[in-house]
């Protein structure tokens, strides 16, 4: 109601680091495993997509399509509120990495197809002339190349994956956003709380978004250096 | 078909539907001409300009767009009273301020990509600034805005779902209430557990939207790039 009582410093130098320590060192497990959960997905799927590998490709372009044409929310809700219908009841740990997981993989074995795709079919058949058979060439050169082609626009569906940790809000996870929210309406301290909540996503947000760029450097292949 | 059906679809369909139209619809229109007029500015060789759209375009994308929706929604009021609305105004505008962030950035590689002549050949007839970007140079970047804002399009329907989470009632809190409304004992409810159904029947209400309107941007990708 006041700004002149808006006061930064004193909420942080409160209670309240701890608990904000604890829902970022939340908010980054559960994005830690949904990134290495999104990245063993992508990969794998990607690649049996690039190739064509019966049944699981088809599986894959209806797995990504259903996650890519609803709202991530509205999964949320199914994991969370419709599973238990079924008998099986999932923790909101549980369903916050899962849910998260599941959108992430989707969009990243696209990620993947597309590169995997781009190394042309000549540099594959080297590699066959060369004595590889099919997994050696695509361990050897298919992923080293495709891999790399894949790399920027998965990270930034890694950063998509950050983010979307904050919509377990939903099902009450303590994570950044939810405990901001509960500090918030505890202290009616509103400003402060919100003001907090988003300098610290956009602290992790932009500090993934600078890594990519240096790793884009690092890893990007010889003729696109600059 | 069970009796409690058509009234939970009727409702869905009349409350919820629409409110989801209406709010993805003045999020995109918003979301438009904020980010084409930001992106042109940010073509614009004056830094300090330059430096306050690129952070506002930092921010606006950095932020979850949950946050955004809470900034808004609880936020604003604070600052002033004048800045309160209701969930649905407030889930709308939180999408045009990351809607707009992301079309700003596309229209700014879309006018950067029009060939350096272009803008020569224009002032050369006479245009001014304003004029050139008018009638040469934007009709041009358009055709390659057209298939990450149809892509945009798909995200601001689906991301009006987070009117849900504030109260507002558009397709998802719509399948909610009718959720908890069955769980209770009549003559409210019918005291059954139907949520698989009602939230089955709510994605696949977004899949229809969503699923031709990924293709056209998929499609529109190969043909106008």
């Amino acid at each position: 109601m006041d700004l002149l009582a808006y006061d930064l410093w004193a909420f942080v130098s409160e209670n309240w680091r701890e608990l904000f320590l604890e829902a970022l060192v939340n908010t980054l497990k559960v994005s830690a495993v949904a990134i290495a959960g999104s990245f063993a997905i992508g990969l794998v799927l990607g690649a049996a997509r690039a190739h064509r590998i019966p049944v699981v490709s088809q599986f894959t372009a209806v797995y990504v399509e259903i996650i890519r044409n609803t709202p991530i929310l509205v999964q949320i809700f199914m994991l969370f509120f419709a599973l238990p219908q079924a008998g099986i009841r999932l923790d909101a740990f549980t369903v916050a990495w899962v849910s998260v997981t599941l959108w992430g993989g989707a969009f990243n074995s696209e990620n993947f197809r597309a590169g995997f795709e781009a190394v042309p079919l000549r540099t594959r058949e080297a590699a066959y002339a060369l004595g590889f058979g099919p997994l050696g060439a695509f361990l050897n050169v298919t992923l080293p190349i495709g891999g790399r082609i894949a790399l920027p626009s998965s990270i930034n569906t890694y950063i998509s994956v950050v983010k979307n940790t904050s919509l377990v809000y939903v099902i009450g996870y303590p994570e950044l956003t939810t405990t901001a929210i509960n500090i918030a309406n505890l202290t009616l301290e509103t400003l402060e709380a919100l003001t907090v909540l988003g300098l610290v996503y956009l602290t992790l947000v932009w500090s993934l978004s600078a890594a990519i760029r240096v790793l884009e450097t690092r890893l990007a292949l010889p003729e696109e250096r600059r | 078909m069970a009796d409690w059906v058509e009234p939970v679809a009727r409702y869905i369909l009349t409350e919820g539907l629409p409110a989801t139209l209406m709010v993805s619809a003045a999020a995109v229109v918003g979301s438009g001409v904020i980010g084409i007029v930001l992106g042109t500015f940010l073509t614009i060789e004056f830094p300090p300009l330059r430096a306050l759209i690129r952070l506002y375009i930092e921010v606006f994308r950095g932020l979850p767009i949950l946050v955004t929706v809470f900034i808004v929604y609880f936020g604003f009021p604070e600052v002033n009273e004048a800045l309160e609305f209701g969930p649905l105004t407030a889930t709308a505008i939180a999408l045009i301020l990351w809607g707009s962030a992301q079309v700003a950035e596309a229209t700014r590689g879309a006018v950067q990509s029009i060939p350096r002549e272009q803008h020569e050949a224009a002032s050369a007839l006479g245009f001014g600034w304003v004029g050139r970007h008018r009638s040469v140079i934007l009709p041009q970047a358009f055709r390659r805005l057209l298939p990450p804002f149809v892509s945009l399009l798909v995200n601001i329907i689906q991301n009006s779902t987070l009117a849900a989470v504030i109260g507002g009632i558009e397709l998802l809190q719509a399948g909610k209430s009718q959720t908890e409304r069955l769980t209770f004992f009549p003559p409210a409810g019918i005291g059954e557990i139907h949520a698989f159904e009602i939230f089955a029947f709510v994605a696949l209400l977004f899949f229809c939207i969503s699923f031709p309107l990924t293709r056209l941007a998929a499609y529109l990708e190969k043909r106008l790039v």
